[in-house]
């Protein structure tokens, strides 16, 4: 008797169907439809892959750039991108550019702007100082370089995609600025930032498919999971009857030179400072009945907390475990008061992710990777005293 | 004689005609009242004007068509506050602050709706829109 393990399909045989322009595609949107209708045991059979979208403000992110060298060679040891710093501490004409560094001229303007202007094909002025070696004799240069000009640009972002997020308000009495958002005094509103039923991590929540090789779209390139994001804690906890899973984190890289503005913004969040809206989708085997019920999950099965965001110390107050379907909704009711939401994260691009990946496996674009091993369903957690 | 009419009208233009006098042509040759509510010059980048003209309709047309004629570049404003579709991500950080539910997201394709009739034109969402999608024109 085959049960919710049995295996259905392998990868080998998910990308034979893809090369063959066979395989079945839908988002993690679609198959709650498709499993409503006919139930999980027979969509788990059509259905060869499931995909999913994600579209948020991701702080830790960044890209790795090489120059090539200039005649007379300098080895940078200061840089400077659109006067934006930018780590000077790998070999001579290497950098990383974080998202969040800030201009030290310009308000509003950060690493993610550099990003976001090089993968739009725009000028960046390169501005270096070196105190001069005898095999890089030059101390300064500043020249004007674009994406085709530079040798690599790899995104590497050390923290991305978060499994699920709190979702925040403000109990005081003056607005705040945070990373989630302005939040209006005396619970005037609340802000989340997941995609909710179509977000990568929520759809394969004990990572059966999701680990270091996981070959993903990364801001329209595609690109691959590098290793389990840091501060990846996946924990599942019960507050108020209601089972909330999250915390796991991912760490992604790929190519700078192949993605495109439409899935990779620079974002300022007021009196907190800057950051990156990035793309990412997952496509999720279905290697077996049980991988396609993880898929189904709806928004109204998905919970987080609302945490208290004025509270000045680490480990702030929950106030509510709430949906994203309430979230969604565009209020929830806290202390019997009915509160408006705003999403952080764009449900629009999700589903539009979703919907390019499922395209782009389904027209043989884009093959499934299995990954070296699976994240590790536990993390550690220390703090700084 | 024709209607008294009032129009918001942005107007750029290039180095080259930042001398000339846009706003003190339309008084004197086009008899409009002019009332600036923003101007931002530099000699070497060009500028940006927004006006607010009152007077005679064919007056405020033919007045603009000079300016146009002129070399600058001419939006009629048709509200305080530009929404520009292009920049949007439809991400909603904007909804949740706006005093008068002027913003929402569709039901359906989840993308942001503009209720410019409920707008008072306050700038939260201006302030708040991390990629800049919404600005204020005066
Ligand atoms: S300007 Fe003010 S009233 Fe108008 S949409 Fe923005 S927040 Fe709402
Ligand atoms: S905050 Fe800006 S980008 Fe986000 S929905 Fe509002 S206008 Fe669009």
């Amino acid at each position: 008797m085959d049960t919710i393990t049995s295996k259905l399909r392998t990868y080998e045989e998910i990308n034979d169907r893809i090369a063959k322009g066979e395989a079945v595609v839908v988002t993690a949107e679609e198959v709650i439809n498709l499993v409503e209708d006919e139930g999980a045991r027979r969509a788990a059979r059509e259905v060869d892959v499931v995909t999913t979208g994600t579209f948020s403000p991701m702080c830790s992110s960044g890209v790795f750039l090489n120059f090539g060298h200039a005649d007379p060679p300098i080895r940078m040891q200061k840089i400077w991108l659109n006067d934006v710093p930018a780590h000077g501490g790998l070999a001579a004409v290497d950098t990383y550019l974080g998202a969040t560094n800030l201009s030290e001229t310009a308000p509003d303007y950060g690493g993610a702007h550099v990003i976001e202007d090089l993968v739009r094909g725009r000028e960046v002025t390169l501005k270096a100082v070196s105190g001069g070696t005898d095999c890089y004799p030059r101390k300064e240069v500043t020249t004007d370089i674009t994406l085709l000009s530079i040798n690599e640009a790899v995104m590497f972002n050390p923290r991305n995609c978060y499994q699920n997020y709190n979702a925040a308000v403000n109990t005081t009495k003056k607005t705040i600025r945070t990373y989630m958002g302005t939040l209006l005094p005396d619970m005037g509103n609340v802000s989340f930032a997941t995609s909710g039923q179509l977000s990568p991590l929520f759809n394969d929540p004990t990572f059966r498919s999701i680990g270091m090789g996981t070959r993903i779209f990364l801001c329209g390139a595609q690109g691959h999971i590098a290793w389990h994001g840091t501060q990846h804690r996946p924990s599942v906890v019960e507050r108020d009857g209601k089972t909330i899973i999250g915390g796991a984190t991912l760490s992604v890289v790929g190519d700078l030179k192949k993605m495109s503005a439409d899935f990779l913004r620079a974002a300022v969040f007021p009196g907190y400072g800057v950051s990156m809206f990035v793309g990412i989708g997952i496509p999720i085997p279905i290697l077996d009945e049980e991988m396609l019920r993880a898929t189904a999950v709806t928004d109204d099965e998905l919970y987080t907390q609302i945490i208290d965001y004025s509270y000045p110390h680490r480990q702030r107050p929950a106030l509510g475990t709430v949906s994203y379907g309430e979230l969604r909704s565009g209020t929830v009711t806290l202390d019997g008061k009915e509160i408006r939401t705003s999403p952080l994260s764009s449900y629009a691009k999700a589903r539009e992710i979703a919907q390019t990946l499922k395209k782009e496996i389904e027209e043989s674009q884009f093959l499934l990777q299995r990954p070296a091993w699976t994240l590790p369903r536990e993390g550690v957690n220390n703090h700084l005293e | 004689m024709n209607a008294m009419i009032k129009r918001k009208v942005i107007f750029t233009f290039p180095p080259e005609i930042v001398e000339k006098p846009i706003s003190h042509t339309l008084m004197r040759d086009y008899d409009l009242w002019v009332n600036i509510l923003r101007a931002k010059i530099e000699p070497s980048s060009g500028g940006k004007l927004v006006l607010e003209l009152r007077g005679d309709e064919d007056m405020i047309e033919q007045g603009i068509e000079s300016a146009r004629q002129a070399g600058a570049g001419v939006t009629l404003l048709e509200h305080d506050v530009l929404w520009d579709k292009e920049l949007c991500v439809d991400c909603g950080a904007c909804i949740s602050t706006c005093p008068t539910q002027a913003l929402s997201l569709d039901r359906d394709n989840f993308k942001l709706i503009f209720d410019f009739e409920k707008c008072v034109a306050c700038g939260t969402c201006a302030e708040v829109c991390p990629v800049k999608a919404i600005t204020i024109e005066f």
